[in-house]
């Protein structure tokens, strides 16, 4: 196998490595993420891709310790250079309950859903809610936290900050919500944002302004990104690097041109033709990976893409291993790919 | 008449694949089968003008009517037979309530539409005069989830629509299951499961063959693959586009954004707040708008390619579509656009056609140089 250790530029932020997260079931284990190993630089932004059901949100999750019960982080590591420290902080180590987490959670790493309704509470008022947000971690009084609420309401581009700070989730629109989401996370200006599927409940001109909202706010504030999303025209338009997850596993990661012009594994290639380009597919059909993602609880052996898989070969009976290629920027998990394979 | 009716049934058991060049095997009717085989694909399936639908707002302990909300504002365009009319506009711009008031689900304000060789406006029919054409048009659905009943086999949910219109029972029924399965991807021994047991895809799938089972001539597909990975898309678009070719299905195909309708659509309509503002065929449409909301709506899908997406002039929209009760003077999209001129704010623009098969409500459109993709 090839070196497990990336020669990296730039100042780490997050290495996680080995990470797995289960679920008990009355079925059996679902490994809903399963040896997974990328890290994220300050400042960088890292998607995260995949079908549903690949292990992107609960990869989001065990950041921060918030799997839902009764799944829990069973192994491996996610190392957090907080600002300031010298050792690293092992978050897999950390009692999802303990005060430590919830220092972590908003402050240094904060987290924003697809749906904002399900984490605004409908019976508070926007301003409150940022405001509270804002009290949650700050020493501040509730004058100057309503004032910083205002504040971040202006940064994010809410129309009428003024008025809006005073109105309830449901009269604000789509847009308008994740905006106000965005705002609360980042009221504590974290070092990094996890953003799940930020803008797929969102129509295309909504999402190109959140997400330009996002970018803008980065280069201000500096803060990492990890992007969680099925969507690979919102990977191009932010991304540096991207981890492609397939069944729970990294299949394939690297910087984002590596991955869009030479994508090496057989289901990161797949992904790639099946999106209609505009402008590029008036009238043809479509090139399509059979079939679907397989039930966490009825893998096939070896190499989970088998079934799929236009390439596959007798060696696939057996799970590759995620290893990386000889320049050192991309990283593959597949037989085709593999130099000890002989 | 029976004997005709088991020859067909052998024909159903062909695997979709094999069928595609052949005539059209759905049909009960004889005559119609006659009839759908001899049409050329330029005719005239369906004409829809001016179609209008308010919907009152109601205030105060009386319910008294303060306004309206102009849900679909006046909208006209044509649909030939066996193609593809592609219905695209932000959320809220009135495509399903489009949709639904051309299936007669909800009536329209005012308007008509025009259907079939007998050419009879929907519009005007009674509920029970509109019974024979409810077969002929069927919708699918965007949520696969909401629209099935999860209490119901497969085999109950295909079957329903020819078991309510007695036009299968018994043996006949059940291969005509099987065979609409089949058409659709799905196998035989499905049947028996319930919608739960499947995934997004599979479910939309089940929609697209109860859709199927009255051998309709238009389907109404509303945001069909908006809610499904994009692998599992391409899976379902091309079926779509088989169908369409192997019964000679018409669709208005509606999606709210560009890049879905791109690769179904032979001509596709932009619509704003009630109103269409371009209709073209497809390869123009986006090579060219002539519109500068379909210039934005162009720009705002992101490319899945990096290099392009860098060099690529982003044309960002402002703020949200306006409240159709309360909409902007002049031309709608005004507030938003950037090449709005003081005429735009005064006076409301027509559609007119600019060249051959391309309308376009814009004042400013001869003008204009848009960017395409
Ligand atoms: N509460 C749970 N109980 C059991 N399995 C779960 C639970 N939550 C998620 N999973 C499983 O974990 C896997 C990964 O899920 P998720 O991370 O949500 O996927 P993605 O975000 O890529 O769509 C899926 O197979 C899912 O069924
Ligand atoms: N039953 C209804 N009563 C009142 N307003 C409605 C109703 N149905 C839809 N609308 C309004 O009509 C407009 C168009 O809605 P819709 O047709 O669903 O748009 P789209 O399908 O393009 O997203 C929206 O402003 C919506 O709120
Ligand atoms: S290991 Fe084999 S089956 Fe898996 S992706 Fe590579 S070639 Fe395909
Ligand atoms: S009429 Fe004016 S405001 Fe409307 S789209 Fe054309 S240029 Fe823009
Ligand atoms: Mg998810
Ligand atoms: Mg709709």
């Amino acid at each position: 196998m090839a070196s497990t250790q990336e020669t990296s530029y730039q100042e780490p932020l997050l290495e996680i490595s080995g990470l797995k997260t289960v679920f008990p079931t009355d079925d059996g284990i679902v490994n809903a993420v399963n040896d997974v190993s990328f890290s994220i630089a300050r400042g960088q932004t890292v998607g995260v891709v995949g079908e549903s059901g690949c292990g992107k949100s609960i990869t989001g999750l065990s950041l921060l310790q918030l799997v839902p019960s009764p799944g829990r982080i069973e192994a491996g590591e996610i190392l957090f250079y907080r600002n300031g420290g010298d050792e690293p902080l092992d978050i897999a180590q950390v009692q999802p309950k303990s005060e430590l987490i919830r220092q972590i959670r908003g402050n240094e790493i904060a987290i924003i859903f697809q749906e904002p309704m399900t984490s605004l509470n409908p019976v508070y008022t926007v301003g409150d809610q940022i405001a509270e947000a804002v009290a949650l971690h700050q020493q501040v009084d509730k004058k100057t936290a309503h004032e910083r609420a205002i504040e971040m309401l202006v940064r994010v581009g809410i129309p009428a900050p003024t008025q809006r700070v005073d109105e309830y989730p449901h009269q604000l629109s789509g847009g308008m919500r994740q905006r106000v989401m965005i705002a609360m996370a980042l009221c504590c200006s974290p070092t990094l944002l996890i953003a799940d599927e930020p803008t797929t409940a969102l129509d295309v001109t909504i999402q190109a302004q959140v997400l330009g909202l996002m970018q803008e706010l980065q280069a201000e504030m500096g803060m990492a990104i990890m992007l969680i999303t099925h969507d690979l025209g919102v990977i191009a338009d932010l991304a540096d690097e991207v981890v492609v997850m397939y069944a729970g596993r990294v299949v394939e990661r690297g910087r984002v041109d590596d991955i869009f012009y030479n994508p090496l594994h057989p289901y990161t290639q797949g992904l790639l033709r099946s999106i209609p380009v505009l402008g590029r597919t008036v009238q043809k059909t479509l090139p399509s990976i059979p079939g679907t993602v397989p039930h966490p609880l009825a893998l096939p052996t070896g190499c989970s893409f088998q079934p799929r898989c236009p390439e596959r070969m007798p060696e696939c009976e057996q799970m590759p291993e995620l290893e990386i290629t000889s320049d050192g920027t991309q990283a593959v998990r597949c037989w085709l790919h593999a130099d000890s394979a002989t | 008449m029976l004997a005709s009716r088991r020859f067909s049934n052998i024909n159903r058991k062909l695997p979709s694949t094999l069928q595609i060049s052949q005539k059209p095997v759905f049909d009960n009717g004889e005559n119609r089968a006659e009839t759908l085989y001899l049409k050329n694909k330029n005719m005239k399936l369906l004409q829809v003008n001016d179609l209008r639908k308010y919907f009152p707002i109601q205030k105060g302990i009386f319910q008294r009517t303060v306004g309206y909300v102009k849900a679909v504002d006046g909208i006209s365009f044509d649909v030939q037979r066996g193609e593809t009319l592609g219905l695209v506009g932000e959320s809220g711009c009135g495509k399903t309530t489009a949709g639904r008031c051309l299936l007669r689900l909800i009536p329209a304000t005012s308007g008509s539409f025009i259907f079939g060789e007998e050419q009879v406006d929907l519009a005007k029919l009674t509920h029970r005069e509109m019974q024979p054409f409810r077969k002929r048009i069927q919708m699918i659905f965007q949520d696969p989830h909401a629209s099935l009943n999860p209490r119901m086999t497969v085999a109950d949910i295909v079957g329903e629509p020819m078991r309510v219109n007695r036009t299968e029972k018994g043996t006949a029924l059940q291969d005509r299951i099987v065979e609409l399965l089949e058409s659709v991807g799905l196998r035989s021994q499905d049947m028996r499961r319930y919608p739960h047991a499947f995934s997004g895809g599979q479910r939309q799938r089940i929609g697209i063959a109860r859709a199927l089972a009255l051998q309709p001539e238009l389907i109404v597909a509303d945001e069909p693959v908006s809610a499904l990975d994009v692998s599992v898309q391409a899976q379902i678009l091309n079926l779509l586009a088989e169908l369409r070719e192997q019964f000679n299905l018409s669709y208005i195909f509606i999606a709210h954004d560009l890049s879905v309708v791109e690769h179904i659509s032979d001509r596709v309509a932009v619509m704003y707040l009630g109103k269409i503002v371009e209709i073209s065929d497809a390869e123009t449409l986006y090579q060219s708008p002539q519109h500068p909301y379909t210039e934005a709506l162009i720009s705002a899908v992101p490319l899945p390619d990096p290099n392009a997406q860098r060099k690529r002039e982003h044309i960002r929209l402002e703020g949200d579509v306006p409240d159709p009760s309360q909409p902007p003077t002049g031309c709608y999209f005004h507030p938003r656009c950037r090449y709005a001129t003081d005429l735009c704010k005064q006076e409301t623009p027509k559609l007119r056609e600019v060249t051959p098969g391309v309308q376009v409500a814009c004042h400013h459109s001869d003008t204009l140089e848009l960017q395409g993709v």
